[in-house]
């Protein structure tokens, strides 16, 4: 029986845009089907850190071992996604000594390269640490861009053959017997780019192979067919500040606890977080004590915390798992490696596996680790070659640094820019149109956000996690429109606006939970700039009776001749 | 904590003293990012900006302020070159409803790009280094204040200036007075008054010393009427031409002289009073913004603008009711410079000549000169700067008078260049209300 395809990928995360990827480069056929945007699930909901490895030196030293392999290669194949800031592990006075030393054998131990700094050196890196800080163990932690690295994974396993599809929800397995040959999927629209009020079809895809790369998911795709997969997700708060107070990751060294690490992340920086276990990976409580609890505790470490702004805050959900019958109590204690459930072996169905545990820092050796166990199913033989190969973007960092121009942009516009796009800023900036910035906050151009619709359609959400416009400190209360506005050469007026409504709740959502000081005058002005200045919370092309566009004209033609030229 | 509980420290004795956030080695790698935190992004500062009025290509303080330093991180240093369009009248950190420090943001970013960015071999360079620098020029002129002022006003010099040096053509040098304000307070033996429980000490500037003296002898013989005693200590420039340039560490050799110069004169009793509005705003905002000098907070919270010091140290309103002024002075067309503005003292001056008997002044509105300082002496700022100029000059124009008034040197300058008219200052209209006019050299 011939299927559409050899393998479907199920997820559109970290793990399952690799597996794409890695399959599509060792000539398999691909497809991948994920039900909102990439990185829709945990990986677009993480703090961004890049992990050395040192964090797990003691606890999970082959977990600290594969990390510090695998910053090392991300370093080379996805240098657009990655800063290296450095990280430090800070040790305040009530910390034990002992653990500290524990620190700093196991990072020597798993091959991390760490250096101890005495109170005065830690503050001469990061002037913010609070003046009681004992010292602290300085290892090669880093930021990484977790929408950019997903996003270039799809686009490469794209350029690879495979297709990426989008808003496309799995609503059964196909099983026949033991055998499990593809999935039900409903388009919420198309299928291809997402057009917001475009009629969606459901389509049946098979394939030799199904990879459920869902994570906190895969429990519910599991019981599709039937089958148990124990995950145990887990949320996370997390908090996002308008600056940068540290240039360095931050971590508190201690065995473990909430609310212990800080990572610079773009213009922003990013406060983590919390761990406790829930049942509905899609439906949990977002409670501010989380966010105070966690500004109270990192407010230890670099006290300006607590007066400074924050602009939102986000939970994720971890993928946990353990096997069954282990029996561990607190989610902490669970431990982060990954398992492959060969549902095969396991349960005597055929045709299937599941990924769940693992973390986002090691995604690609998890995702060559099972593209291995599917091309031995399939008797495919080829290298895995994405530890070598860079990313759409990486492949000449080294054009990046002097010499490139700024294609007429303000500096740190220009900066920015190239920063994001890497070695396409090139192919995207250089314009001979008019290219005015339209995120403000995070220096976005135009041509920049023209980019990011030819590649994913009339969704503004996929606009955003491709160029960070609206991620700034406004959120979104200044450019949303003009975001929309671009969408408006290709879409009708009633899909822009579906995009508009869409991103600015998005935005808000996570803005809920930052209401207080300077992001709350913030909010309030963004309120009154939309409902007011734009009617748009009484705006008569909203209701019912459509509004008759083509009887506007097109606006005062004289000249200005006030002074301004 | 105790000492037994220091914490061990290997590396570097005296942890306890060191503070990193506070003790900023160089004024241009202060980390002002937090400073966006304040912003909300509602552009009031950018409606209120007078260059962003007349040039479109100018982005505006929002931008060259928070945005820019978000988007920075620790070791960047690319600046847009643009902050050297802004003018420094510091009209963004009056209109800001939310307290972002923009002023000290582009003060900074701006030494940052010239350190960085501007070759110092450059003619922008030398030229912006030598009009930052007047202070050091000018008691040349002072020396041969005759040859100087001819010299300057042959044509030949000013099409010179341009072409070499790009100092706007079209502008008139300010005239060299034949005697420093120094020089007749020497000469007439200091203070006349001793007091020690009214003393001022006088911060003249550069201008009134070398080029209106008039002024500050205006200031002198006001205080003395009123019982001050008046100290003259050593000082040199305020630093806001510097500052305007980005040649901060001008400014800080500069501010190294007179923070202790003004503390000493603090210590001795006495409150600081300035007669140019840019040289108060300078020791009162700038200063502790920019520095971290011993006693500079102290020196900011104790500078005053001399006529603000009567108004709350002394009965000037009574003073100055039904007083005359007699034949030298008609009414005036008023200009409230920006930096005084900045200090909230734009409506004193009107406020005070409308007790006089025989003179008004006339508020010829709430508009930039559009010199501010060296920025409109540069040739290619000399059309952005009359053209920001242009409504104060027509507003002079309507206004029923033929001379000038203002505080500030260069504001002056500026009104005089636009209108022709010649342009005074409060004090010497306060002095001749107040003690009459050509007292001679008493």
């Amino acid at each position: 029986m011939t299927r559409d395809t050899e393998v479907l990928v199920l997820g559109g995360g970290s793990t399952g845009c690799g597996i794409a990827r890695d399959l599509a480069m060792r000539g398999v056929d691909v497809t991948l089907v994920e039900r909102g945007n990439l990185t829709g699930g945990t990986t677009g909901r993480m703090h961004g850190l890049l992990h050395s490895g040192g964090r797990y030196a003691v606890s999970d030293q082959a977990s600290a071992t594969e990390c510090i392999e695998e910053n090392k290669i991300l370093r080379d194949i996805a240098g657009h996604c990655v800063e290296m800031t450095g990280g430090l592990f800070v040790q305040r006075p009530e910390d034990s000594d002992e653990y500290f030393q524990e620190k700093l054998e196991g990072c020597r131990e798993c091959g991390i390269p760490a250096e101890v700094l005495s109170a005065r050196e830690s503050r001469e890196v990061e002037p913010y640490l609070a003046t009681d800080i004992k010292r602290s163990i300085k290892v090669p932690d880093g930021a990484i861009d977790p929408f950019r690295l997903c996003v270039a994974n799809a686009i490469d396993a794209q350029n690879h053959g495979a297709r990426i599809e989008t808003h496309a929800k799995v609503i059964d397995l196909l099983r026949d017997g033991d055998d499990i040959y593809g999935v039900k999927v409903k388009h919420d629209s198309g299928p291809g780019k997402r057009t917001h009020n475009t009629a969606g079809s459901t389509e049946e895809i098979t394939a030799e192979y199904v990879v459920n790369a869902t994570g906190a998911w895969a429990g519910q795709i599991g019981a599709m067919a039937d089958l148990d997969v124990e995950v145990r997700p887990s949320k996370g708060v997390m908090t996002i500040m308008n600056v940068r107070q540290v240039d360095t990751v931050v971590n508190r060294c201690r065995p473990k606890g909430d609310a212990d690490i800080i990572v610079p992340h773009e213009t922003t920086a990013i406060l983590g977080t919390t761990d406790e276990e829930v049942e509905d990976p899609d439906d949990y409580p977002e409670e501010q004590w989380e966010v105070d609890h966690m500004i109270d505790t990192l407010k230890e470490l670099v006290p300006i915390l607590e007066e400074a702004r924050t602009i939102r805050s986000f939970w994720g959900v971890r993928p946990l798992y353990e096997p069954p019958g282990t029996g561990t109590t607190d989610p902490t204690d669970i431990t982060r490696d990954f398992f492959l459930l060969d549902h095969d072996d396991r349960d005597g169905v055929d045709g299937m596996a599941s990924i769940v545990g693992g973390k986002f820092t090691t995604y690609r050796a998890m995702a060559e680790d099972i593209t291995d166990h599917v091309c031995e199913k399939l008797g495919v033989d080829a290298r895995c070659v994405t530890a070598e190969e860079p990313l759409p973007g990486s492949e000449d960092m080294s054009i990046l640094n002097e010499g490139m121009d700024n294609f007429g942009l303000r500096s740190p516009v220009a900066r920015r820019s190239k920063q994001r796009l890497g070695s396409r800023a090139q192919d995207v900036l250089d314009t001979n149109e008019c290219n005015p910035v339209i995120c403000q906050c995070e220096g976005v151009t135009r041509a920049e956000i023209r980019d990011a619709i030819d590649q994913s359609g009339s969704d503004l959400n996929a606009v955003r996690i491709r160029t960070r416009a609206s991620m700034g400190n406004c959120q979104g209360g200044f450019c949303c429109h003009n975001m929309a506005n671009e969408l408006s050469h290709e879409y009708d007026e009633e899909t822009v606006r579906a995009a508009l409504d869409e991103l600015f709740q998005e935005r808000w959502k996570g803005e809920r939970h930052a209401l207080w000081g300077e992001q709350l005058s913030q909010a309030m002005l963004n309120y009154a700039l939309h409902a007011t200045t734009m009617n748009r919370d009484n705006d008569p092309a909203n209701g019912s009776k459509a509004v008759d566009f083509g009887a506007f004209d097109g606006g005062r033609v004289k000249a200005r001749t006030d002074g301004g030229e | 904590m105790s000492d037994a509980e220091q914490p061990t420290d290997s590396h570097i004795p005296g942890t306890e003293e060191f503070e990193p956030v506070d003790v900023f080695p160089e004024a241009n790698e202060m980390d002002l990012r937090p400073g966006a935190d304040n912003c909300y992004k509602c552009s009031t500062c950018d409606t209120n900006c007078p260059v962003a009025e007349v040039d479109d290509d100018f982005p505006g303080p929002k931008f060259q302020g928070p945005e820019q330093w978000r988007l920075k991180r620790q070791d960047d240093y690319d600046i847009d070159e643009s902050v050297m369009k802004c003018s420094n009248c510091l009209r963004c950190d009056s209109a800001c409803p939310s307290s972002v420090p923009l002023s000290q943001m582009h003060n900074t970013a701006r030494a940052e790009y010239v350190e960085k960015h501007m070759s110092k071999y450059s003619r922008e360079y030398w030229r912006n280094r030598m009009l930052a620098n007047y202070r050091r020029l000018a008691p040349l002129g002072a020396m041969f204040p005759r040859t100087a002022n001819f010299m300057t006003s042959l044509p030949f010099t000013g099409f010179l200036g341009e072409k070499i040096l790009g100092i706007a053509g079209d502008r008139d040098f300010p005239t060299f007075a034949t005697e420093t304000f120094r020089k007749w307070w020497t000469k007439r033996g200091g203070a006349k008054v001793s007091n020690p429980d009214k003393r001022v000490a006088y911060f003249h500037g550069c201008y009134s010393n070398f080029n209106t003296p008039e002024v500050a002898k205006a200031l002198v013989r006001v205080y003395e009427h009123f019982g001050y005693e008046i100290m003259v200590p050593e000082q040199s420039c305020s630093g806001t031409p510097m500052f305007a340039n980005g040649m901060l560490d001008d400014a800080r050799r500069a501010a190294e002289t007179n923070v202790p110069e003004l503390a000493a004169a603090i210590d001795d009793g006495a409150d600081i009073i300035a007669s140019c509005s840019s040289c108060s705003m300078s020791l009162r905002q700038e200063y502790p913004e920019l520095f971290d000098i011993e006693d500079i907070e102290r020196v900011s919270a104790n500078t005053w603008d001399a006529i603000e010091y009567l108004r709350v140290h002394e009965d000037l309103e009574g003073a100055l009711e039904g007083a005359t002024v007699g034949e030298e002075f008609d009414d005036f067309a008023y200009h409230a410079p920006c930096h005084a503005r900045n200090q909230g003292l734009d409506g004193q001056t009107v406020e005070l000549l409308g007790l006089v008997d025989d003179v008004d002044a006339y508020d010829v509105g709430d508009s930039c000169s559009g010199i501010s300082g060296t920025y409109g002496w540069k040739a290619e700022n000399y059309e952005t700067s009359m053209k920001i100029g242009e409504e104060m000059f027509e507003h002079m124009e309507h206004a029923p008078a033929d001379t000038g008034l203002t505080e500030c040197p260069t504001c002056s300058m500026q009104m005089g260049h636009g209108t022709g008219y010649e342009i005074r200052h409060t004090l010497e209209v306060l002095e001749a209300a107040l003690v009459g006019s050509e007292t001679g050299d008493a």
